[in-house]
Formats: C-alpha cells, sequence, structure tokens
C-alpha cells in the first residue's frame, strides 16, 4: 500500500526470521551436497515415484476432504439456527487438540481389524471391516485431525462477510442454497485455500499417521533413511524432493487465493450481524453431520484415551510424571507461542503492508519447512546448535527456537489475515497524528490484529504441545514433556500407560481453544465493524 | 564423601532441575493457565547451567582410557553399593525406551552416585544426531538398541575403544571386533504364534518354510524394523545373496500382513488372532501379555542353527571425544555387572549376556540355544541389507 | 446550483495575501512506474485559508494529498510546510514530523477507542490533555461523547469525530480527502457547512480534495483546479467559475456550453450573432456560454441579438428548470431558467445572451499551462 520504505525495525527483524527460517533449507543442501552418485539412484529408483505420488495423493485427498468436512460445520455453526450451535462451534474445533499419532492409534484400536467396532459388529454376523490401513485410513485420520484449520479460517472469513452481498444475491432470484455457491462461497475461497494448504502441509510433514496405518509416504521413506540406514544424506536428498514438493502446493494455493489482496470493507455502509438461516427440517441431518464429525475426531479418540486409562489405573500405573510433564509442556508451549507471535508480526506487516520481494519470499520461505518432518528441523538444528551455537544446544531457549521455526507459518497466517483486514488508513492515519512507524503499529495495528494474532499464538502453542522430534532432540536432557511421556509409553507399547499423559494433553491444549472460539464469539464483529458511515 | 571438584558446577543444574520440577508443579496447581508465561520467563535460565564440560573432563587423558587410573578404579566392585570414584554427571544418549531401562539407570545413579543426565529418543534418530553433533557432542555414551548403530557410528569414527577388561566379560559374538562397542542384552529372532489356531506340531521347523504356500496369508512381519533387518543381513550371510533374496520375493508373493516398523503390533495381532503367526522379537511376547493380559500366543525358537532364531543385542558404546569419560566407563562397567544383567533377565525378558546370570525362566538358556554362526559385526552391513529390500520393493 | 456560489458566507476570517504560506508546493512529480501521476503540480495556502483541490478522478489530487501528508516520496519537487522544507532534495521529513493534520475519506476512527481516546491519540499526555479533548470535542458539537464507541455514531458524527481528532494537535494544515463522498446528500449540505464554520472558527489552513465542483465552490476560499497531474487555474470560486482559464476548466466547473464563432477583437459572431467578449478575442475562437446566462423570449422577428430556435426538451427541478433548445441552425444549447414561465417542449423561442461572453482560442483542448494564473491571486 504504503509506497514508502518499509521501517528498518520491520525489515530487519524480518530478514532475520528468514534466516532463521532458512536453516533446515541450509542444512538440507549442505547434506545433500556431500552425497556420491547413489544418491541419483536413490532418487531414480521407482519406489520414489511411487512415494512421491502417494504423498502428492494424500495431501489433496486431505486438501479436499477438509475443505468439504470444514465448510459446512463453519456454515451450519455459524450462520444457521442448528440447535446447540455454540456447543458445536467449540467441539468442532478441539479435534485439533488430539495429536495425530493419538489419533492414529486411537482410529486403529476402533476401526481396525478386531478392534472394538469389529468386536462391536461380530456378534451381528459382520467379520470383515472395510480395510482400515493403507491410503484410506490415513486419509481418514489426517482429515479428522487437520479439518479444524480450515474451520477456523472459514469462520473467521464467514463472521467477517457483508451479508448484503448475500442478500443482493437472493434479491437476484437465488435461492438460499444456490445464494451460498454463487455468493458466499466465492467470497470464503481465500479462506478456505489457506486452511487447505496447512492442512495438506501437515499431511505431508507428518510422521506418525502414516506410520502408524502403514500408508507409503515420503515422511516414512525419510524416517526410514534415518532409522534403519543411518543416512543422513539421501535422507536429505528426500527432503529436498519434498521441498520441491511444498513449493508446488505453495503455487496451488496462491492460485487459487485468487489476486485479492484487500478484504477490508470498502464503501459506505455499516456491516451488519447475518440473521441465521432456519434449517427447518433439515435439522436433523444436519445435527447428524455434526455429531459424525465431532464423534469421530473428538469423542472417539478420548473414548478409546479413557477406556485404555482406566484399564491401566485398574493394574495400579503410576500417574506420576503427569504433572511435571504438563507443566513442562505449558512452559514450552507458552514460550513457543510468544515466540512464534512476535517473530511473525515483522513477517506479516512486510508481507500485507509493504508487499514487495522480499516480504513474499520471507513469507514462502517459512512454508517450506513446515512441509518438512519434524525429524528434519530437528536435526538441522542439531547440526546448527553442537555446531555452532555450543552454548545454546540443548537449552530451552533453542528448543523453543525450532519450536518458532517449525510453526512460525500457523501464526503468520492467522497475523495476515487479520491484517489484511485492517484498513491501512488506520495506520496513516496514527502517523499524521504524531506516531512514528512502530507507534503506530504499536497503537492501532496490534490492538486491531488482536484476534487473528491470538489465534495464531493458540494454534503454534497447540501444535507445540503435540510435537515431538524436535522435542526428544533438542529438549533440555532430562525435561520431560507430556508428548514425550506419550511416546515413551507407547514406544514400549504401553498404551494404558500413555493414555494419562495424552488425556492430560488434550485437555490443556483444550484450554486455548475454547477460550479462542468463546472470543471469537462473544465479539463477532469488532475486527470487521471498522465503522464508517451509516446515514 | 563426594569427590568433588570445586570448580563443578554440573550439580547447580540438577538442583535447578529439581526445582524447576517442584515449581512447575505448584505453578500449574496455583496458576493454572495462561500467566504461566509470564512465571515461565522469569524462571532463571536453564541454559546457564546446562552446557558445561567440567575441567577435569577436559584434563582428561584423552587416548586410552586404561592408562587413567580412575578408570581403573571404577573397575573395583562398589563396596556395599556405596558410591565409588567419579561423582558429578553423565550424559547419556538412549535408544532404549525409559519404561524398559529407567529403573536400571537410577540404580546406577544410587550405586555410583554419578547423575545421570538421559536423553531418550529413537536409537537411529540419536546416531543421526551423535553425527550431526560432531565433536561437540554432550553425550559420554551411546546406550543403543541395536549393534547394527553402533556399527555405523564406529564406522564413522564416533566411538572410542572400550578397555579389554570390560570387553571380555561377554562372549566374542557379542561385542565390537575393534572393541568399540560392546553387547548388553540379548534379543532371539522368534516365531511368535497364536496357540489357538496352531499347534507345535503345525510350526516350521526353519524361517525358509515360511515362503512355503502353506503359509500364504498367515505370517505377519515388520520389514522396517531394525530387529528384522539385523535378521535379513544373518540370512544374506548363511544362505547368500540369492538365497535370501529368493526367501524375501516367496514371502512377498505368499502376501504377508505388513506392519511397518511394529514388533509390538504383530504380537497384538497374532494375540488378537488376525493372523496366526509372526516374526518378532522373544520378549515383546510378554510386554504384551503385561499390558492385555494373558493371550493365546506363545514363541517357537527355531532349532539347528536356523537364521530365524538369530540373537541380536543391544549395545553401549563411549563417544568419541565426549565428556566424562570415565564416568561414561563406569556406566558400561555397571551395564555388565551381576546387577544390571539380572534386571535384563528379569525386568526386560531380554538374555542376560555375562556368565553366571541366568534368562527368565521359561526361556530356553542362551547355551542351550543352537545359534546361527555369525558375527555380529557383520550385521552392521545395513547398507546391503537396505539395498536387497529396497530391490525387493519392502522399503 | 448557481446559488450555491452565494449561499455561504463570505469567510469571517480573512485571509492575508502577503503572510508567509502555510504550505508549499512546487513542481511536485510523482511516478508510478512511468506513469506521472502528479506532474509538476504548484501549489500554496496561505494560513487561514481553505483550498479545494478540484479534479475529475484519476487526475492526481488524492495522490497530491499523500505526498504532502508524507506518505508517499514525490520524485521531484519541494514541500513546506509553515516555511519549513519537510520534502525535497535529501529531506524527506516522516508524516508524523509534518505538523499534518488528515481527515480521510473513511474517517480511519480507531474502532478499538472510544471518541475521546480518538481525539487524545494525538496529544501530548500533559496534564490538560483532557481539557483539550473536552474542547476539540465541544467545536465540533459533540461534548460529552467521550465516552461512546466509533460505531455507536452516526456518520456524521463520526466525520465530526475525525476533524476534531486531526485539528485537536494544532497542525499547521489539515488535508481532507473527499471528507463528504460517504455522506447522503441530504447530510452532505448540512456538514459541509458545520465544517466550514468549525475551520473558520479555529483559523485553519486547510486543504481538501474534491471531485465535487458544488463542494469546492461553497466550501473554498481558493480552488485549484487539476488536470493531468497539475493546477490548472488557482483562483477564487466565483472567478474559476466565471473566468475558467481553460475550456477544460469551464466544462468541469459548472455547466458550460460552446459555440464555435470568430473574434473581432472584444466582439463575437456566433450562431447567436454578434456578441459582446469579456477580454479580447481574434480568429476562431470557442465561446462559452453557461446556461444560466441564455435568455428565451417569445420568437422575435427583427435584428436583436440572438437566434430562433425551437424546445426540444424541458427538465423540472422545483428552484429551476433546464430547457434544451434546438437553434435553427441545428446545434443544441441548454438554457437555465426560473422555475416560472410557460414554456414547453415544441414551442418556438428566441435565444439570446446576458452580458459578455468568454472566448478561449478553437484548439485549447485540455489544461494550458500558459493560461495557469498567478497562484497568488486571490
Amino acid at each position: 500500500m504504503g509506497s514508502r520504505r518499509a521501517p528498518a525495525l520491520i525489515w530487519v527483524p524480518a530478514v532475520l526470521v528468514a534466516l532463521a527460517m532458512a536453516v533446515p533449507l541450509v542444512y538440507l543442501v549442505l547434506r545433500t551436497a556431500g552425497a556420491g552418485a547413489g544418491i541419483w539412484d536413490l532418487l531414480l529408483r521407482p519406489r520414489t515415484a511411487r512415494i512421491a505420488l502417494n504423498t502428492a495423493g494424500l495431501a489433496l485427498a486431505v486438501a479436499a476432504s477438509t475443505a468439504l468436512l470444514a465448510v459446512p460445520l463453519a456454515w451450519l455453526t455459524g450462520r444457521t439456527d442448528l440447535p446447540g450451535r455454540r456447543w458445536w462451534a467449540t467441539a468442532a474445533v478441539l479435534p485439533l487438540v488430539v495429536p495425530s499419532y493419538v489419533g492414529a492409534l486411537a482410529i486403529v484400536a476402533a476401526l481396525g481389524p478386531r478392534g472394538l467396532l469389529h468386536d462391536a459388529l461380530s456378534p451381528l454376523g459382520i467379520e470383515r471391516l472395510p480395510p482400515i490401513y493403507g491410503f484410506g485410513g490415513a486419509w481418514l485420520t489426517l482429515t479428522l485431525f487437520t479439518y479444524p484449520y480450515v474451520l477456523l479460517g472459514v469462520r473467521a472469513a464467514l463472521a467477517g462477510l457483508d451479508p448484503a452481498l448475500d442478500e443482493a444475491a437472493r434479491g437476484l432470484g437465488y435461492g438460499p442454497w444456490r445464494t451460498f455457491f454463487v455468493s458466499t462461497l466465492p467470497q470464503l475461497r481465500p479462506a478456505v485455500a489457506a486452511g487447505s494448504l496447512l492442512a495438506a502441509l501437515y499431511a505431508v510433514s507428518d510422521f506418525g499417521v502414516v506410520t502408524l496405518l502403514r500408508y507409503d509416504a515420503f515422511t516414512r521413506a525419510i524416517y526410514v533413511q534415518y532409522r534403519s540406514s543411518f543416512d543422513r544424506t539421501l535422507a536429505a536428498a528426500l527432503s529436498l524432493l519434498l521441498v520441491v514438493f511444498a513449493c508446488a502446493l505453495l503455487l496451488a494455493e496462491a492460485r487459487v487465493r485468487g489476486r485479492r489482496a484487500a478484504y477490508h470493507r470498502l464503501g459506505g455502509g455499516a456491516a451488519r450481524r447475518a440473521r441465521p438461516v432456519p434449517l427447518g427440517r433439515w435439522r436433523w441431518p444436519a445435527l447428524c453431520y455434526c455429531a459424525a464429525v465431532v464423534g469421530l475426531g473428538l469423542a472417539l479418540p478420548i473414548g478409546v484415551l479413557v477406556w485404555w486409562f482406566g484399564r491401566g489405573l485398574s493394574r495400579g500405573d503410576a500417574l506420576d510424571g503427569v504433572l511435571t510433564g504438563a507443566a513442562n509442556s505449558l512452559q514450552v508451549g507458552l514460550l513457543a507461542a510468544a515466540a512464534a507471535t512476535l517473530a511473525a508480526l515483522p513477517v506479516a506487516i512486510l508481507a500485507v503492508r509493504h508487499r514487495g520481494p522480499v516480504g513474499v519470499a520471507v513469507e514462502r520461505m517459512s512454508y517450506l519447512g513446515y512441509a518438512l518432518p519434524g525429524i528434519v528441523i530437528a536435526l538441522a538444528f542439531v547440526f546448527l546448535g553442537a555446531r555452532y551455537l555450543t552454548p545454546l544446544y540443548q537449552t530451552l531457549p533453542f528448543l523453543v527456537l525450532a519450536h518458532v521455526v517449525r510453526f512460525l507459518p500457523q501464526a503468520v497466517g492467522a497475523e495476515r489475515t487479520s491484517l489484511l483486514q485492517i484498513n491501512p488508513r488506520m495506520e496513516e492515519a496514527a502517523r499524521t497524528l504524531g506516531r512514528g512507524p512502530l507507534g503506530a503499529i504499536r497503537s492501532v495495528t496490534v490492538p486491531l490484529a488482536r484476534p487473528g494474532v491470538t489465534a495464531g499464538a493458540a494454534l503454534v502453542f497447540l501444535t507445540v504441545m503435540k510435537e515431538l522430534p524436535v522435542t526428544l532432540l533438542l529438549k533440555p536432557t532430562g525435561f520431560e514433556t507430556l508428548s514425550t511421556a506419550i511416546w515413551s509409553a507407547t514406544g514400549s507399547g504401553r498404551y494404558a500407560q500413555a493414555a494419562a499423559p495424552a488425556l492430560a494433553l488434550i485437555a490443556v491444549s483444550a484450554m486455548p481453544t475454547i477460550l479462542l472460539v468463546a472470543r471469537d464469539r462473544d465479539q463477532p464483529h469488532r475486527r470487521s465493524r471498522i465503522a464508517r458511515g451509516d446515514g | 564423601m563426594f569427590e568433588r571438584d570445586p570448580s563443578e558446577r554440573t550439580d547447580l543444574w540438577a538442583v535447578y532441575r529439581r526445582q524447576l520440577n517442584r515449581r512447575a508443579v505448584m505453578r500449574l496447581v496455583a496458576a493454572g493457565g495462561a500467566g504461566l508465561a509470564v512465571a515461565a520467563t522469569a524462571l532463571p535460565a536453564p541454559w546457564a547451567v546446562a552446557q558445561n564440560e567440567t575441567p577435569e573432563a577436559e584434563a582428561d587423558p584423552e587416548a586410552d582410557p586404561e592408562a587413567d587410573p580412575e578408570a581403573e578404579e571404577t573397575d573395583a566392585p562398589p563396596a556395599g553399593g556405596s558410591p565409588v570414584g567419579s561423582a558429578g554427571t553423565l550424559t547419556i544418549y538412549s535408544g532404549r525406551n525409559e519404561e524398559l531401562v529407567g529403573d536400571l539407570i537410577a540404580r546406577f545413579e544410587g550405586a555410583t552416585g554419578i547423575d545421570a543426565e538421559v536423553r531418550y529418543a529413537g536409537t537411529g534418530e540419536l546416531a543421526a544426531t551423535l553425527l550431526e553433533e560432531g565433536d561437540n557432542s554432550p553425550a559420554g555414551v551411546f546406550f543403543g538398541q541395536d549393534a547394527g548403530a553402533l556399527g555405523a557410528l564406529a564406522q564413522e569414527g564416533r566411538l572410542a575403544p572400550l578397555p579389554d577388561e570390560l570387553l571380555e566379560r561377554v562372549a566374542h559374538e557379542f561385542r565390537s571386533p575393534d572393541g568399540l562397542w560392546v553387547g548388553v542384552s540379548g534379543r532371539a529372532r522368534v516365531a511368535v504364534y497364536n496357540t489357538d489356531l496352531l499347534a507345535e506340531a503345525d510350526l516350521p521347523a526353519s524361517v525358509l518354510d515360511l515362503a512355503n504356500e502353506e503359509w500364504r496369508g498367515k505370517v505377519g512381519w515388520a520389514p522396517e524394523n531394525a530387529s528384522f533387518q539385523a535378521f535379513v543381513t544373518a540370512l544374506r550371510i548363511l544362505e547368500g545373496e540369492d538365497g535370501a533374496r529368493a526367501w524375501l520375493e516367496g514371502m512377498i508373493a505368499n502376501e504377508p500382513v505388513n506392519f511397518g516398523d511394529s514388533n509390538g503390533a504383530v504380537v497384538r495381532a497374532v494375540g488378537a488372532g488376525e493372523i496366526p503367526l509372526g516374526l518378532v522379537n522373544h520378549y515383546y511376547l510378554y510386554e504384551i501379555q503385561a499390558e492385555e493380559g494373558e493371550l493365546p500366543i506363545a514363541n517357537h525358537f527355531f532349532p539347528a542353527g536356523d537364521p530365524g532364531s538369530l540373537i541380536n543385542v543391544t549395545a553401549v558404546g563411549l563417544v568419541a571425544d565426549g565428556p566424562n569419560a570415565e564416568r561414561a566407563l563406569a556406566f558400561v562397567d555397571y551395564l555388565l555387572r551381576e546387577e544390571a544383567q539380572t534386571y535384563f533377565a528379569e525386568e526386560t525378558s531380554e538374555y542376560p549376556l555375562i556368565e553366571g546370570v541366568a534368562p527368565a525362566a521359561d526361556l530356553p538358556s542362551l547355551a542351550d540355544l543352537e545359534l546361527p554362526e555369525i558375527d555380529l559385526t557383520d550385521l552392521a552391513d545395513l547398507e546391503g541389507t537396505q539395498a536387497l529390500l529396497t530391490e525387493v520393493g519392502l522399503l | 446550483m448557481s446559488a450555491a456560489v452565494s449561499a455561504m458566507p463570505s469567510p469571517p476570517n480573512a485571509v492575508d495575501a502577503n503572510a508567509e504560506p502555510a504550505l508549499r508546493c512546487a513542481g511536485l512529480v510523482k511516478r508510478f512506474g512511468t506513469v506521472p501521476v502528479v506532474d509538476g503540480l504548484d501549489l500554496i495556502a496561505r494560513p487561514g485559508e481553505v483550498v479545494a483541490l478540484l479534479g475529475p478522478s484519476g487526475c492526481g489530487k488524492t495522490t497530491t494529498l499523500r505526498l504532502i501528508a508524507g506518505f508517499e516520496t514525490p520524485d521531484a519537487g519541494t514541500i513546506e510546510v509553515g516555511g519549513r522544507l519537510v520534502s525535497g532534495p535529501r529531506c524527506d521529513e516522516a508524516p508524523e514530523r509534518r505538523r499534518i493534520g488528515m481527515v480521510f475519506q473513511d474517517y480511519a476512527l480507531f474502532p478499538h477507542l472510544s471518541v475521546g481516546r480518538n481525539v487524545a491519540f494525538g496529544l501530548p499526555r500533559v496534564r490538560e490533555r483532557e481539557a483539550r479533548v473536552a474542547a476539540a470535542l465541544e467545536r465540533v458539537g459533540l461534548a460529552g461523547f467521550d465516552d461512546r464507541m466509533p460505531h455507536e455514531l452516526s456518520g456524521g458524527q463520526q466525520q465530526r469525530v475525525a476533524l476534531a481528532r486531526a485539528l485537536a494537535p494544532e497542525p499547521a494544515v489539515i488535508l481532507l480527502d473527499e471528507p463528504f463522498s460517504n455522506l447522503d446528500a441530504e447530510l452532505r449540505a448540512s456538514v459541509r457547512a458545520e465544517v466550514r464554520q468549525i475551520l473558520a472558527a479555529a483559523g485553519q489552513t486547510a486543504v481538501l480534495v474534491t471531485h465535487d465542483q458544488e463542494e469546492a465552490l461553497s466550501l473554498a476560499d481558493r480552488i485549484a483546479v487539476m488536470g493531468e497531474g497539475r493546477v490548472v487555474q488557482a483562483a477564487g470560486p466565483e472567478e474559476v467559475y466565471h473566468r475558467p482559464a481553460t475550456k477544460a476548466v469551464a466544462a468541469f466547473v459548472g455547466d458550460a456550453e460552446f459555440l464555435p464563432g470568430e473574434g473581432h477583437g472584444r466582439r463575437v459572431v456566433c450562431d447567436l450573432g454578434e456578441l459582446p467578449t469579456t477580454g479580447q478575442a481574434d480568429g476562431p475562437v470557442e465561446v462559452m456560454l453557461r446556461p444560466e446566462s441564455l435568455r428565451l423570449t417569445k420568437p422575435l422577428v427583427g435584428t436583436l441579438p440572438g437566434a430562433n430556435a425551437t424546445v426540444l426538451a424541458r427538465a423540472f427541478y422545483g428552484h429551476d428548470q433546464t430547457m434544451t433548445v434546438r437553434l435553427d441552425t441545428g446545434r443544441a444549447l441548454r438554457a437555465r431558467l426560473g422555475p416560472y414561465g410557460g414554456i414547453r417542449p415544441g414551442d418556438r423561442v428566441h435565444v439570446s445572451v446576458r452580458g459578455g461572453v468568454l472566448t478561449f482560442p478553437r484548439e485549447t483542448h485540455g489544461p494550458m499551462p500558459e493560461a495557469r494564473r498567478d497562484p497568488s491571486g486571490s
């Protein structure tokens, strides 16, 4: 917008953040450069093409299914008279707090061959269930635990939409359903694209789900290289392929998002709150839909965990370590959320307000790391820390730094969306009233972007709480978190032992999520209703 | 009591950690929510004390641990469990799970007065970490789940030689010929089978028989698991490259159920009756039964030096140029004492590797097992096994 | 429409023509890419003066305002505020240091702050801040609104809060960017009058950007008409209206009809016969006719100046009406009459002109830099 150059206090930190974001990429290039000729054998073997296709298929399928699942949920809980819609609005976001490896374990326990569902159905003579392992199971599981990324964004976008546009469509003779497709949906496109991108990148980088559900994807191949070949070079080469892959996803998202740069309301007339659409007879199918999604994504894993927990308790398993783990997880999660929020701010401001090549590059750079499996980020930081930042290596601040690099896009995305909705004239007004560029950001931009800032912080918090590979390798030695406790228990096959920390993790992560959704509800138009003349 | 260097600051870290945990609990109870962020940032910076190499460690005669009089001292038996020699901290990278070895390490701390800081993670991830850390690793010792990872580290020059006195406690087939690592406990490859679905008479005499038509769809395996790959490596050595390939291809044609890298999942599936038989390590049966209660499953040891009954080892090695070499030696020493070996026999159902300690009651003794003629060092050739597994399409 | 010219009281604050200008822009150039949007603009505002930058959309007037405020950096030229250089070669003062106040088209009130805190935003944190906020709100007639939130106010009230906020720090110049475009037509007139009074009472120098000539004519002490990135004419409202510097200015400010004619010194011959001119005219010229200067009477036979015509259409506005007539020579003209009289479409009429007419050389199109008036002439 403004053609004045970004102040140094914005672009210098933004470039520093970009440098930190480049650490994994530089590491991968260094590692791959050290490879011999064997690398081409590895990259050109048929299996590489197969896992590339598998990964692409999974990413696209997850992107599509999360959108299909989330948009109706967002609309039902945001724009209709669905019974108990506030309750559903909160519950539908909560599958986000279930770590995907825990979710995958629960899905296998419930829907796998000889699982709970099978046990329940076998008296009815049903002996064979559709196979859960492979593409179907991985797809289902990833969809169930990543659709909230789309839901959160779409719901915010829906709340910020001007109902007048839908009313205009109705006035032009469109029925309620067609209005949704011709007017509402196209306006939600950027939010859907951004959310689906996060879900797809998550699917690409996730290791737990594809392993537990036995689907041959890139991350699985990368882990095999580390785990059984002890071959860092080939793993790095595969990871670089994954980066190329992520670039393709980013380009696709940029295309879908379109070229709209500003979403703040233009023109006069105040935004009004939309009147809820009466569902009538459709109420019951709608309720069944919400119940099915929340049931599979939230009730099922919690149910399985509680069942395991009960069995553990009845055998007298100890619960020690859960409190310490919870406190440590909270500490890391909150620090990383705060740091990521701060680090994302200059990047988002640069990308939105000074849309130049630097801003775009920095923003895009942050997403590339997001597609990499955690082990790659972790080893990149092992390399950096042990060799060049020895005093910081395996300390809390260094762990937080690695988490920030891994999850920054979540904060950047949320802040970016909020900034786009802030009229840049606000900042200019602050400048003419005597505030410097940073003063204007502090006194106007940040308070107005608060919904996005807090949403981004909450997302980072949630994902850091769940994170495992980076935590395992970079935490201070002896520092146990809930996720390491779950890993430790499941690693030796003791699921009952894993249940207590897993339930604690879900409970602790759910708190900010519930607060976040509640805030959203209380101030539906605070951010979009920038007062304009209304006669 | 403690022989402590006045400049030793590592104990501060331990104190801090205990304080942190206590405080953390109190904070959790008292504050609960987001107010924690403030409290968390106000804590003393752990990085100030987390990393250090004591001057003592730096002054270590780097070359031969045997020349170190302190190392000699650790070889003396502990006097009534009272701490000996080198009190202070030791960082252990453990690829073995905390559930399995956490108690053992606590006993080691009690016996020696050494404060063990353990980083638990996957054996492969920790090996990769040690390689990335280069000369700056804070780890003194690496305790891995299989000999292969230690072989890979040895090959990259990341392990320091162990004194003969320690090496000689373990039979030569369970240690590195270069003296760079030593086996700690043994894990036998077996076929776990469902006793409701298979009678003893139905069991195969050799693992090679599983490639026959009669076992179509009846076998579960975990080809990404390191133990399985060690077995394939043994197969390559015993049956030749072509023999191993023929067996793998025969197995694949027989459509076994693939459980990725999880032996536990194989045993569970066998216990649930999903499949009659699975190729796993012997001790998973005990773990799963502890978890699930009695299941209709039993271990089948292949007789007569069959490659299917390979015994692989968990192993330990000193990190080259690692800090606190004498404490690291004390740890290796402890693992190879009767106390620790009994722990493996009783708590993890693994095979003890030193003379005079017997395995768990219902296991055939190590001496009674007719093991395949194999040198565990050769199992370090995972590269070739990976290539083969890749070639047949399993990786 | 013509009534607007004299409907407003003349400004109570007399502008001192010799005082040091509160704002002086000289030779401003701003290009976006290779396209010059502002192209050699000169502008002066004297202390206490309200200057309207008037021009069609896309002529660069908002960019000019943003250059003055410091949101854009000019490619050439200088800007002085209160006699101090704020932008020029090797000088680019940040917006917050320019002593410029701004009222935005959409007001840009801070939605997270109350009215009082919006107004206090630009004030130093001193004890009398409260009092200054109260005074500023009092001045715009919103005393006691301190605790309201912006979205609780009507459009007119928001506009006055924006004005109070901009005025409170007592800037050297206040800039208003299309300040009335978001208001309803009927509200616009009254808010405009209020703003006029508030600015006058504060003795505030102001530059107002508008594409609405009525707004410019009624509000400004002086109008700078812009075309293609520069000021074509800067003069008092009456002068701009009655003596536009170019045909383009004439066409943009108020309604105008043009007839080709032949100049002969102080007279011109055209379809309406021989008419007196206000200036020297020679050779082929365009004759400018304001619709309200045309007189329609019963058709006459004789040699009176003017021409006979047929009424084509009539539009009745209540306070006046316009007639479209076709001269017998075939040319169509519009005439504005009072609301009385029974002329109807189809009637035959005689068209004549009141007073002298203004002429432009025939080839005159668009801006004519050489025709620009002395900016200080007011």
